[in-house]
């Protein structure tokens, strides 16, 4: 495991890279301004942010300082470090993507086997429906809905933004990305559970004369649950960082934001960061879910 | 790439948005007006995007300038209608054509620190200070003695024209005679910074712990891309006059998200509306929606030195068939007026002189628009490009100048989208034949608008030059009397727009929606600035 996790560094660095070369040679640069700055001006904004040293001393002057911890400062927030940014904006998305991910799966899966045990029921076809919905209708339709409805109709919870301590400003937010990432879960549940009690053992258990309840929770389910499993690391991952639309619609101050604000203002450094962030965070992540799969699959070993 | 994807994706997301706005159901709230103040006074306001900085010397946008209008105040301020008033000058005297002295009132910072004369040398110092970069500084600094040659590197920021004669008189020396002075001053570069500050805490002098400010109100919060919160400052001079006690500017980029935020109450005032709600949020009743002419022109820069567009009979007709009343009523549909002209209303120093064609009926226009084409020896077919932005608003007004042109002229087009920085890139570049633009006023002088179309000026994408009226504009630097210098500018203004240099289409408006029970709001404010001094809630 302590090799698996250090064979990550080549792929954060090369990510890391990648992302910066791509970042330069982007056309238009982060003091690109509708206002045009005099040459003089513009030469002490790049000596500030030393975007006037050649491409590769700027590189080695990056990794330097990643090596240290330091993510630099922002070109766009100049009263900012990247870290003091990433800082501010990793709790909010990691809360709200945290609980909405728990929720949604302890939801989903539930729905799914619920589905999967009573095939052709009103239960199966209320939760395929709910399913399609959280599918077919985009959040930037679902979620502007539950604002006007929750919102501005009913009065019963805020429209937007966070007040710290107060649990209403995070309803709608997480009830949103619960809604999507469960569409996901209890349709992959239902599947697998059905392939599985399908199969040979279950039948042999079945044969044996066990109870439903015990063939499904201590035979069926664990490997049921490993395409969910699978699911749950890139579901994570869009629900904590890129939740872009979710955050733009009620206007939290989260990661997604960041990302595509640094992106349009070529915020290099603030990008560079967030992708660091977003890489260590995917290969942590992965790293988890291996773990959970050698749990629940005895056959495999790192 | 990626970024370009990402960029169409929040696109065409916002889109979206907009549409599912508008579906929605209309509630208004007329609410009763009082003429009383609420007791509990706290203002919800709308801002836009995430201020890029609170440091004075570093604001670039408006969102960030309007929380440091509130923060700060300079010699002079701007009142609800945009005027020029005393903010911690008394008065200000003309002694020469370029030296002002101005008197200064006793008034403390929000730690009780007496304000002097020497804080605003120093902010004004550091302002130009090539170490400070600030992004602003090639906006103002022709105004000031040796600016230019300090931001370059090649005088001490000593040498600044801007010296304290004592603790409360500043004498300051402009580079040539500049009338609308005290204006200038009012900008968010000109406030005081608290020097001792600033040397202890470096770049964290502006977080909510540390910031010593001199405004209305002082800062006591701050959380990225979510909100500021500003409160009460009972140190300010006029601190009796201000009924706000606290204020909060959200940050919220997306309009229609704003939107739903001011339908629920949960914001007084917002920063924009939706787009395409214009027509609608007019129609109903309350009048909540303000809209307020801007010192804004959109306009179309032709490339005068494209092979095509070097011909000025070419960049005429371009001009002329294009029927502007549509464009703003059916295109854009937010509230904007035609523009005929590179000046706009509410600009002073010079005469807004439209096109004479510009009453001309639309069949005159075009016949005189063909015949241009026919000397200038370009046939139907031929083909120009529009480069643009990638936007709703600017796809439509691109496809309507191609249409036009097909109907009218016969010329066809080809549009052209990318992502802002890059349109801005090429634009700067003069890799462009014809490109969308846009230009807000920095403040009310004509000068402030004929930078787009000057000789040798950074903000003239088009790259036209008339050198006669860049003569006239050097006399008009140093003409005995206003009306004289009007004269010139309008003279000069309207030799450059008779060169055809770019195609001016609409004067901007600001659209915010504001809730009855807030009063003070500036009705007829160009500027757009509106102090929470000035704010407060009524009663409801």
């Amino acid at each position: 495991m302590f090799w698996r996790s250090l064979s990550t560094l080549p792929t954060l660095w090369a990510v890391i890279t990648v992302c910066y070369l791509l970042l330069h040679f982007t056309p238009g640069g982060p003091f690109d301004a509708e206002r045009a700055m005099s040459p003089a001006v513009l030469a002490n904004l790049q000596a500030k942010y030393h975007l006037d040293l050649p491409l590769w001393k700027q590189y080695v002057y990056y990794l330097g300082n990643l090596l240290r911890g330091d993510l630099g400062a922002s070109y766009r927030y100049a009263d900012w470090s990247v870290n003091e940014l990433v800082a501010a904006a990793a709790p909010v998305s990691l809360l709200i993507g945290g609980v909405s991910l728990v929720l949604s799966f302890a939801l989903g899966v539930a729905a799914g086997i619920a589905a999967a045990l009573r095939r052709n029921s009103i239960i199966d076809y209320g939760v395929m429906l709910l399913s399609n919905i959280g599918h077919t209708f985009p959040s930037f339709v679902v979620g502007p809905v539950l604002i006007v409805v929750f919102a501005t109709t009913l009065g019963w919870l805020p429209a937007g933004g966070l007040q710290s301590g107060d649990i209403r400003y995070y309803v709608l937010p997480i009830g949103l990305l619960v809604l999507i990432n469960m569409a996901s879960i209890s349709r992959v549940m239902r599947g697998g559970l059905i392939d599985v009690m399908n199969s040979p053992f279950i039948r042999t258990a079945r044969a044996k004369g066990l109870p439903l309840r015990t063939i499904v929770l201590r035979h069926a389910f664990k490997p049921a649950v490993l395409p969910v499993v699978s699911l749950l690391s890139p579901m994570a991952i869009s629900s904590i960082t890129s939740a872009i639309v979710t955050e733009t619609v009620f206007s939290l101050p989260g990661i997604g934001r960041l990302v595509v604000n640094a992106a349009i203002n070529r915020d290099y450094t603030l990008v560079l960061g967030l992708v660091v962030l977003i890489t260590v965070f995917a290969v942590v992540l992965n790293l988890i879910v291996d773990l959970c799969y050698a749990w629940l699959d005895p056959k495999i070993r790192y | 790439m990626f970024r370009c994807t990402t960029a169409l994706a929040l696109a065409v997301v916002c889109t979206t948005f907009a549409v599912a706005a508008n579906a929605l159901p209309n509630s208004p709230t007329a609410l009763p007006q009082a003429g009383s103040p609420q007791p509990l006074q706290i203002l919800n306001r709308g801002n836009g995007g995430e201020p890029e900085s609170l440091d004075p010397a570093l604001v670039q946008s408006v969102e960030s300038g309007y929380i440091t209008d509130d923060l700060f105040e300079g010699l002079t301020a701007l009142d609800t209608a945009g005027n020029v008033v005393p903010g911690i000058a008394t008065g200000w005297t003309q002694v020469d054509p370029t030296t002002w002295q101005i008197d200064l009132r006793p008034s403390t910072w929000s730690n009780g620190d007496p304000l002097t004369a020497d804080d605003f040398v120093y902010a004004w110092q550091r302002y130009f200070d090539p170490q400070t970069a600030a992004p602003t500084a090639s906006s103002f600094d022709t105004f000031f003695l040796n600016a230019p040659a300090i931001l370059a590197g090649e005088a001490p920021v000593t040498a600044l024209g801007v010296k304290a004669l004592s603790p409360l008189r500043l004498q300051i020396t402009t580079a040539y005679p500049v009338p609308f002075f005290p204006e200038i001053l009012a900008h968010h570069p000109f406030v005081p910074v608290h020097r001792a500050t600033i040397e202890r805490h470096g770049k964290q002098w502006t977080k909510p712990a540390n910031m010593v400010s001199n405004g209305a109100f002082t800062l006591a919060d701050w959380r990225v891309n979510d909100r500021v919160t500003l409160q009460r400052n009972p140190r300010y001079w006029d601190a009796d006059a201000v009924i706000l006690s606290q204020v909060n500017f959200l940050t919220i980029e997306d309009h229609a998200s704003e939107y739903k935020l001011y339908q629920a109450g949960e914001l007084d005032m917002t920063r924009g509306i939706p787009a395409g709600s214009f027509p609608r949020l007019k129609a109903e009743p309350g009048a909540e929606l303000k809209s307020i002419p801007s010192l804004n022109l959109r306009y179309f820069s032709l490339n005068n030195s494209d092979a095509l567009l070097a011909d000025k009979r070419v960049r005429q007709a371009l001009s002329m068939v294009i029927d502007r009343d549509i464009l703003v009523d059916r295109i854009m549909a937010d509230g904007q007026i035609p523009a005929y002209s590179v000046l706009i209303d509410g600009i002073a120093g010079a005469r807004v002189v439209p096109y004479e064609w510009a009453q001309w009926p639309m069949a005159r226009k075009i016949e005189t628009a063909r015949a241009l084409l026919a000397q200038a020896g370009i046939s139907p077919g031929t083909r120009v490009k529009i480069s643009y932005n990638t936007n709703d608003l600017h796809k439509k007004v691109a496809l309507y100048l191609a249409a036009e042109w097909k109907q009218k002229l016969g010329i066809d087009t080809t549009l052209e989208n990318m992502e802002f920085r890059v349109l801005l890139r090429e634009r700067n570049a003069g890799n462009f034949q014809i490109a969308r633009d846009g230009w807000v006023a920095d403040y009310r002088d004509a000068t402030s608008m004929l930078t787009i179309v000057r000789c040798r000026s950074a903000q003239n994408s088009n790259k036209n030059c008339n050198e006669e009226a860049e003569a006239l504009m050097v006399q008009a630097q140093h003409a005995p009397d206003d009306a004289t210098r009007t004269d010139l500018q309008t003279r000069a203004a309207a030799l450059i727009m008779q060169d055809y240099p770019m195609v001016p289409l609409s004067q901007g408006t600001q659209t915010h929606l504001v809730k009855p029970y807030v009063a003070g709001y500036g009705e007829n404010n160009p500027i757009g600035r509106q102090r929470s001094r000035y704010l407060h809630i009524l009663a409801h």
